[in-house]
């Protein structure tokens, strides 16, 4: 199981995405938030990013899901939808699922299905070799990178997130 | 919009651009489209009423959407190059798919439906912005991966995109329509020549901003927004009446005027690579274009256009709009044409 562990955390992160993508309310859908958090930070530290896995709990999860979770508790309605309180949204989570359920065998099934090609491989999905790291960490050097050689990078991040914030005040302002 | 945000939310849409143009990583591609999209919401949604928060709602769908395609296509042409220049040639289907993206965020067909209905939703001056410096990035992207372009898929889509821009435009009378058909249609001019010479359709995108750019300010002088409005122009401002005449005559292609160099320039290199019914498609259906901008010519300025007698009576009061630049684009949109043999620098 463990070299078709990230093949399955993907096929979980995918029907994660489909339940809140189904359109809920948004309190349903922030659980399908927290568990594709989670899963993705599985998905991630399988591949050997073990900093920023724990950072999508932390900032993510810990940070930003929160403030989300409080601002749709500030906004509740009395008859919140749920999955299966409406037709439309448990269609919609059905056809997700399936569709999710589909592709998984395509992929798994590699010699018996052929769609419009057959699959090249489960590829990057499959882990067989957790491969040698050397003596630093990829993903600890790409963060140190970020932070040396990469200034623009930042810059450019800093000033999106400060854009992120002023926009969202300038569309919210209403007058 | 208070003016310090709106300096800041400028600034942004501009560095998105221009990060998009001048970076050689696709991820700062990526970063540039999603800070121009980000910023431009607000200025989409300039007045609150319903239809602005919608069309920015679908202008963001469309765009975002987009977005991610483009992103899921870099990835995998990382995936299969080991690089992320942007320079160095594509895997096929990664280039298909970036086709395909880029052509959604430019409005091309069979992607164009968002186009009109954003437009039309969006006040006269935002409109300006997204027809004219929202295709700068796009194209820019375009024009790096020419090279690597699946013929049959970007010239379909051109002929798509100029037929439909001709035809649907044909029932319009909101301007803000009109130019978002015209913008279709000549979108489809610039993606046909893309594989053969980017060159002219640097050319031809340079030419078509200036021509909208007085378009759209010329509509915005009168703050008219419907061909009856347009229609009124005789008595407010007479000179603008005349100005639309020929800038109208230009973006339809007609000859001695700038709006012909363009066309000129795409038919030469098409028949170059011995591609005679392309073109002729091309021209014919061009045509559709023409009509609706010679529809607007003759209500505007060869007749007068029904009215009551208390309209033909007005006050000529001065215009307390900011046009910034509009004589000099007026003839840079008009008068082009003598300098055309310059064009052959380019050899």
């Amino acid at each position: 199981m463990m070299t078709y562990i990230v093949f399955i955390l993907s096929t979980v992160f995918v029907v994660s995405f489909v339940s809140f993508s189904s359109k809920p309310s948004p309190i349903y859908g922030g659980f399908g938030l927290i568990v594709a958090g989670g899963i993705g930070c599985g998905i991630v530290l399988n591949f050997g990013g073990s900093f920023l896995g724990l950072m999508v709990f932390l900032i993510y999860l810990g940070g930003m899901l929160v403030v989300f979770g409080y601002t749709t508790a500030m906004a509740t309605e009395p008859y919140p939808e749920a999955w299966t309180s409406n037709k439309a949204v448990l269609a919609m989570f059905i056809t997700g699922v399936l569709a999710e359920l589909l592709t998984a065998c395509y992929i798994l099934k590699e010699d018996e299905v052929e769609v419009v090609f057959k699959f090249n491989g489960a590829g990057d999905w499959v882990i067989y070799d957790t491969g040698d790291s050397g003596f630093f960490s990829e993903e600890a050097m790409g963060i140190a990178a970020l932070y040396s050689y990469g200034t623009w990078l930042v810059v450019v991040t800093g000033w999106s997130l400060l854009i992120g914030v002023l926009v969202i005040m300038e569309v919210t302002r209403g007058n | 919009m208070n003016p310090p945000i709106f300096i800041i939310i400028m600034l942004t849409v501009i560095s998105g651009t221009m990060i998009v143009v001048t970076t050689s990583h696709w991820l700062l591609v990526w970063i540039g489209f999603e800070m121009n999209l980000l910023a431009i919401i607000p200025i989409l949604m300039k007045k609150y009423n319903p239809r602005a928060m919608e069309a920015a709602t679908k202008y963001f769908l469309t765009q975002a959407a987009a977005s991610m395609i483009l992103m899921m296509w870099i990835i995998i042409n990382l995936l299969h190059s080991g690089q992320w220049t942007v320079l160095k040639d594509l895997n096929p289907m990664a280039s298909i798919m970036m086709t395909t993206a880029l052509a959604m965020k430019l409005g091309l067909a069979p992607f164009h439906f968002w186009v009109p209905e954003v437009t039309q939703g969006i006040s006269m001056s935002s409109g300006l912005i997204l027809l004219t410096w929202q295709k700068i990035a796009p194209l820019s992207i375009l024009y790096q991966i020419s090279s690597t372009i699946n013929p049959n898929l970007i010239l379909t889509m051109s002929i798509l995109s100029v037929m439909i821009g001709g035809w649907g435009g044909l029932n319009q009378t909101q301007l803000r329509k009109i130019m978002a058909y015209s913008s279709i249609a000549h979108m489809g001019w610039m993606t046909a020549i893309m594989m053969y010479s980017p060159t002219m359709m640097i050319l031809n995108l340079t030419i078509y901003i200036i021509m909208t750019l007085t378009t759209f300010m010329l509509f915005m002088h009168n703050s008219t927004t419907t061909t009856a409005s347009l229609s009124q122009t005789w008595n407010k401002t007479p000179l603008i009446t005349s100005l639309i005449l020929v800038l109208m005559m230009s973006l339809g292609g007609l000859p001695p005027l700038s709006g012909f160099i363009p066309k000129w320039m795409i038919i030469q290199e098409l028949t170059k690579n011995e591609l005679i019914m392309m073109p002729t498609l091309l021209a014919m259906t061009a045509l559709l274009n023409l009509y609706f901008y010679m529809r607007l010519t003759y209500t505007t300025a060869l007749t007068m256009f029904p009215s009551n007698n208390s309209m033909k009576m007005k006050w000529r009061f001065e215009c307390t709009k900011k046009m910034t630049f509009l004589p000099p684009l007026v003839v840079m949109s008009t008068m082009l044409l003598p300098l055309a043999p310059m064009l052959s620098i380019l050899d």
